[in-house]
């Protein structure tokens, strides 16, 4: 079982890097926080994806149907961060005495 | 597979002609679901990211708010979940049921650990006075514009979450019970495939609303 050492090996590795994200949250890196924890996150996802569910090993076809939605994802993402760059400010004052209703 | 693995695995369904195309079926089904569940939490994460630059400050409070220490306990309890399931795949690989079956049960065990965990996270937001929609008395001694948002996206994606653990837990429990029986290698690693999901899901919610 020489593949269940290496997952041990990544689980390890998943604990210190969600611990170094704990410990960079009190760290007051201003707006660097988000991307930071973002970037992190990602690489965590990475260790997962390859190690523990093994996509690297799978057919082609599996390879595929994540591919077409990694895809997906691009575009959605894409459009918002283009929504969020060029759309307006928010035009809502803050309420005065009641309190906000969500969405 | 071997011989010995085909004569103590259960028969293939009807429809297909060997083990490996029923395998290779059930993971194009897992690939393409997975990948939709992914565009439905992106949309989530997506309206969170795009809220978040019009109302930053609401979202510093919100997540100042937040149950930061049980949020990370859970961070933990899924990635140790998650290492362990992947275990037990490569146990049921080596032959190794028992240890698969214990594994995969101990997965679903954390699970559970999991629930209880955000329940009580409910629980304290809910005395605080802390709902949904920007109900509460919270939200009158904290009448920041934004914030009622913070919280009912918080309560949107980490439901829809727990909704996902709560299912993953119950297939693991049955999947664990079948591997103490012999159960077919790919249905463990299809279940796995969708525990790593919730996992990977949570690995981004974490930052968003307890970190950032």
């Amino acid at each position: 079982m020489t593949g269940a050492k290496t997952k041990l090996a990544s689980g390890s590795a998943l604990i210190a890097l969600a611990i170094l994200s704990f410990g960079l949250s009190y760290a007051h890196l201003g707006h660097a926080s988000i991307g930071v924890a973002f970037l992190i996150a990602a690489f965590k996802a990475m260790i997962v994806g390859a190690v523990f569910m093994e996509i690297g090993r799978e057919k082609a076809s599996f390879k595929l149907a994540l591919l077409a939605g990694a895809l997906l994802l691009a575009t959605l993402l894409g459009f918002v961060a283009s929504d969020v760059r060029m759309r307006d400010p928010p035009p809502l004052p803050p309420p005065a005495t009641e309190p906000a209703r969500g969405i | 597979m071997s011989d010995a693995e085909l004569a103590d695995t259960p028969p293939t369904h009807d429809h297909y002609a060997t083990l490996e195309q029923q395998a290779a079926a059930v993971k194009i089904a897992l690939a393409i679901f997975l990948a939709s569940e992914a565009l439905l939490f992106t949309g989530i994460f997506a309206l969170v990211v795009a809220y978040q630059s019009d109302w930053p400050h609401a979202f510093q409070i919100g997540i100042a708010h937040n149950t930061k220490v049980l949020g990370s306990i859970n961070t933990g309890v899924l990635l140790i979940s998650s290492t362990l399931v992947a275990v037990a795949v490569d146990a049921q690989r080596a032959g190794r049921r028992v240890l698969a079956g214990s594994l995969t049960l101990a997965t679903a065990v954390l699970g559970i650990v999991f629930l209880v965990i955000k329940m009580t996270e409910y629980a304290q937001h809910f005395s605080e006075g802390i709902y949904p929609g920007g109900r509460g008395h919270f939200f009158l001694e904290h009448p920041e514009h934004g914030l009622p948002t913070f919280w009912s996206l918080y309560y949107l994606a980490t439901g829809l979450h727990a909704v996902h653990v709560t299912v993953g837990t119950g297939i693991l429990v049955y999947r664990g019970i079948r591997v103490f029986k012999g159960s077919l290698q790919h249905s463990l690693e299809a279940s796995a495939l969708y525990w790593h999901f919730v996992d990977v899901v949570w690995i981004f919610l974490w930052p968003i609303f307890y970190l950032a």
